[in-house]
């Protein structure tokens, strides 16, 4: 069934007046809920997104890992009502559920379900979010679990996100978004079920609170859950006025030692750019040549996968970056700090050195060249027609509206189309070297015999590769030769090492 | 300001799936299947949904193909390889292509097939994605120089999951259980078969005439395109894809006649983990066993099992326990799984487990369970089918099985038909201690 005109019109309606009072800033209350509405009309399906705007970075100091312990007792831990057990059972028939997704600034409650199920699946949501259970079962299960993930998982079965958490530590230390979203092993520990109740009443309140509601649900129903969610206190938490981030001095490394046959890397520096300012979209283009994620436009995908065969990708990011659906990023993820940052996906021990020198040379090269003509406009176009397939589900949809208006913007995806249009490939490199640099970069690697890597670096140890391929194409070689005896300037104590278990279990960065 | 709005309100689905009459097929959506005279089949499925279109060509090319010795992970191997582009359209010239286009894209491997898929916007670019799709799958060329600079990918595929004990845990399982079936090894393959593959060229090719076929092959259109249309389009491109006619024969496993174990030591701290294989069917909408079981994966071990809620969330022994049925071409593995807080406290779930396997075996399933169980399937699958690459993903799988997508209907209407008598049965059947293998993982104690 296609949209009709009527449906059209009401969801242009609809979407300006929720704009108009998002784009009225100053004549909001800021004690008082806000909402998105993407109705949708004959659609089956009803998405929940409810939105607030404390996120890690308000957790107090000493109880890192606070924020997440609490929404996730909401999201996790039942209801007065109803427990857990209860709820699973509920929900089950329904294929339903409430996922949370958590962030630095924010975080979100979720939830699709089949407009036959609306009413009952919105009765036990409502509950788990305006009257949490807090039992010291759920609390203790929950705890312990986030506890596990710190001590455990993070640090010994997941090296990809392991390494991009330390470059977080690296570029956020002493700030508020310098511990992982999880806390720590010790902050961890020492929470309480009152924290949660406390951190719940402070921050849980009105002005905090963004409604999100999109598909085919009854007109009057965000009359009622706005209803609902205003016996909620009139308040709102303020904005964190937050310090600079650590710009690195030089070549900055933390290395983290243990057992593997391959390095994992991350690299990066703060930006003094968001999706807020007028020069987002030319960096855009940049970073989308540089490092697109996960596609073959990357630049260093290319070189590092494609020419050379080093590794499973390679890619750079302008923002902090999460993997959505399929490939897409995730919204709401949206910070007010944001940093540029490589991955490489985990290669060969033996290769670590090399990579790490051509990645920096990349870099390099991409700052003091920018980009050519032909590629500015493949990859403008690329962002033109890719970013149409962004927001297809009706929460990504919820979700890329919220981040918009987060940002000041009406609709960031929208307005893309015809921002991008204007850009010249002047204005990108423009962007380039304004916002990047090579000289000053913080590098996080997982390895083995991090010791042998610290003097590599230092010493710049010629660091050659060998292929499986005899016949390499002439102008790898060649290319390869200057690559290996790339200098970079690492000082002996700008390179700090620790045991990877050592890492997230006290605040900050283990290694001195 | 309009063309922005109509943009946006352009990329959300409208598929009205009401699913209040229990008469309401699980997948709503009107499709055509036709066969080109090469055997290449065409599944196409027109949505109301305007702009998007998504392109899939699904080969029966898994793991499950892989039956020499020393060419485990070959078959996700010719994955890499099928995106090094033709001598008219080089992979360069493909890959800017598909920049341009804005096209979400890549492929997947597993067990029983590999995936390829362009997800893009605008029926205008549809021929033009037939015409390129059907010379890669036609017209591929590499060099022996090219796959010795591709195999080396799949190892860093490898170490991209190599701090991660559940594949080991799944590579042992897999390892343990099969004596003679391929699907032994995991789609990855061995390291050591990894590291021989730059050495793989004649076989590739040898490989590429056996499996990349049109009479193997399958492509599923979805979104918004004209019926007739796409298939001018689909005869005029892939009429030239010569048959293989190459018959496969997969090693038969023989029955297990005696429980199996195994422990893996990881190197560094980690919860603990358990993994139960038994033995089981191969998908069908027919036969009621695999169908059966699946019902019997719910009742027992979904999050809303009286199984799940006491070791999760009552006792907390586990951080998470499930059932993995897959559904599969030829007998697979039924696997339980649970990642278990303290080390000490696996016997006890290990032991839990087959306590349950027991008990379904005597005690039958109520009947509100399982009402409970088709009906968070059929939500499920309105949920998954929300978008039109929703539609093809979901789709994707079921085509390989039985190249039919009346096939989810049938196998719903063979849900409806099971009793708890059946899944008893079936329990009685498959849950033997001789047809079991268990398999765990511990951390810290390795030298």
């Amino acid at each position: 069934m296609r949209a009709s005109i009527k449906t059209y019109l009401i969801g242009i309606l609809l979407i300006g007046i929720s704009a108009l009072l998002t784009s009225c800033g100053n004549k909001v209350n800021l004690n008082k809920l806000t909402s998105e509405l993407l109705p949708v009309d004959g659609n089956p399906l009803v998405s929940f997104r409810v939105l607030v705007k404390v996120g890690s970075a308000n957790d107090p100091s000493g109880k890192e890992g606070l924020c997440q312990l609490a929404w996730n007792m909401l999201a996790n831990g039942g209801s007065r009502t109803m427990t857990i057990k209860d709820i699973t059972e509920k929900f089950y028939p329904m294929a339903a559920s409430v996922s949370l997704i958590m962030d630095k600034e924010m975080a979100v409650f979720s939830g699709t379900i089949h407009k036959d199920n609306l009413e009952k699946y919105y009765a036990i949501f409502k509950d788990m979010l305006l009257d949490p259970g807090f039992r010291e079962e759920d609390f203790n299960r929950l705890k312990t679990n986030q506890l596990n993930f710190v001590e455990k998982t993070l640090v010994n079965n997941m090296d990809e996100q392991f390494g991009k958490e330390i470059l977080n530590l690296m570029l956020y230390e002493g700030h508020p978004y310098g511990h992982h979203e999880a806390g720590t092993g010790e902050s961890v520990k020492g929470l309480t079920l009152d924290d949660v109740k406390t951190f719940y009443k402070q921050h849980f309140v009105q002005g905090n609170i963004v409604i999100g509601l999109a598909g085919g649900y009854p007109a009057d129903f965000p009359a009622k859950i706005a209803a609902d969610f205003a016996k909620l206190p009139e308040s709102f938490t303020p904005r964190l006025s937050l310090p600079p981030a650590h710009m690195p001095q030089g070549l900055e490394f933390v290395i983290a030692d243990k057992p593997t046959p391959a390095s994992a890397i991350s690299m990066g520096f703060p930006v003094s750019l968001t999706k807020a300012d007028k020069d987002f979209f030319a960096l855009w283009i940049a970073g989308s040549h540089f490092g697109e994620h996960r596609q073959k436009v990357s630049l260093l995908f290319q070189k590092i996968r494609e020419e050379r065969g080093q590794n499973y990708g390679d890619y750079a990011y302008i923002e902090h970056f999460v993997q959505g659906r399929d490939k897409f990023p995730a919204p709401n993820h949206a910070r007010e700090q944001q940093y540029f940052s490589i991955w490489i996906r985990p290669l060969a021990n033996s290769n670590r050195h090399f990579v790490i020198r051509q990645a920096l040379r990349e870099l390099k090269k991409f700052v003091d060249e920018g980009i050519s003509e032909e590629r500015f406009q493949l990859v403008r176009t690329y962002l033109l027609n890719y970013t149409k397939l962004y927001a297809q589900t009706l929460g990504e949809r919820l979700g890329w509206k919220m981040d918009s208006h987060y940002y000041g913007r009406q609709d960031f995806l929208a307005e893309a189309q015809s921002v991008l249009l204007k850009l010249t490939r002047e204005d990108v490199n423009r962007a380039i070297k304004k916002y990047l640099n090579f000289d000053n970069v913080c590098v996080a690697v997982i390895t083995q015999d991090a010791d042998t890597l610290k003097n590599d670096l230092v010493a710049n140890t010629p660091s050659p590769i060998k292929y499986a391929n005899p016949n390499m194409p002439k102008n790898v070689l060649d290319e390869d030769v200057v690559i290996q005896e790339f200098p970079l300037d690492v000082k002996a104590e700008k390179v700090r090492i620790a045991l990877a278990a050592e890492f997230f279990q006290k605040a900050g960065l283990p290694a001195k | 300001m309009p063309k922005f709005i109509a943009l946006a309100l352009s990329a959300v689905l409208l598929l009205a799936i009401p699913l209040e009459s229990q008469k309401t097929k699980v997948f709503p959506f009107e499709y055509k299947i036709e066969e080109l005279e090469n055997g290449l089949k065409v599944v196409t499925i027109p949505l109301n949904n305007p702009n998007i279109i998504s392109f899939y060509t699904i080969v029966r090319s898994g793991s499950r193909n892989e039956i020499e010795p020393g060419k485990s992970g070959f078959a996700h191997f010719f994955e890499h390889m099928m995106f090094k582009g033709t001598k008219e359209v080089p992979s360069a010239a493909y890959d800017e292509f598909l920049t341009q286009l804005g096209a979400g894209t890549n492929g997947f491997t597993t067990d029983d097939f590999t995936c390829y898929f362009v997800v893009f916007a605008g029926r205008d670019n549809l021929e033009k994605v037939v015409k390129i799709e059907a010379d890669r799958f036609i017209n591929l060329y590499y060099t022996e120089d090219m796959i010795r600079t591709e195999a080396p990918v799949i190892e860093g595929e490898y170490y991209s999951s190599v701090s991660n004990p559940d594949r080991r845990l799944s590579e042992l399982l897999r390892g343990t259980a099969f004596e003679k079936h391929s699907y032994k090894h995991t789609t990855l393959g061995y390291l050591k078969d990894i590291q021989d593959m730059p050495n793989q060229y004649e076989y590739s090719l040898l490989y590429k005439n056996r499996f990349y076929a049109p009479d193997n092959t399958i492509l599923l259109v979805a979104g918004d395109f004209d019926h007739a249309q796409l298939m001018t389009l689909v005869k005029k491109y892939y009429s030239g894809w010569k048959k293989s006619g190459y018959a496969l024969q997969t090693p038969v496993e023989p029955p297990q006649v005696l429980p199996k174990r195994a422990h893996y030591d990881w190197p560094t701290k980690t919860l603990a983990r358990l993994a139960i294989g038994f033995h089981g069917p191969a998908y069908s909408d027919e036969v009621i066993d695999k169908a059966a079981l699946n019902l019997l994966a719910e009742v027992s071990f979904s999050p809303s099992s009286p199984l799940y809620q006491r070791l999760v969330n009552e006792e907390q022994k586990c951080a998470s326990l499930g059932a993995n049925f897959s559904d599969n071409r030829d007998p697979h593995l039924l696997v339980f799984n649970a990642v278990v807080k303290n080390d000490d406290d696996l016997a006890y779930v290990e032991s839990e487990v087959l306590k349950e396997l027991e008990r379904i075996k005597n005690e039958p399933a109520s009947a509100s369970k399982l009402a409970d169980i088709k009906s968070n399937i059929k939500y499920s699958m309105a949920d998954a089918l929300g978008t039109t690459d929703g539609v093809a993903g979901t789709l994707a799988r079921y085509l390989e099985l039985a190249a039919d997508p009346g096939t989810v209907n049938k196998l719903f209407d063979l849900y409806e038909r099971i009793t708890p008598q059946d899944i008893q049965d079936m329990a009685k059947k498959y849950f033997k201690p001789a047809n079991s293998t268990v398999v765990t993982l511990t951390g810290g104690k390795a030298k």
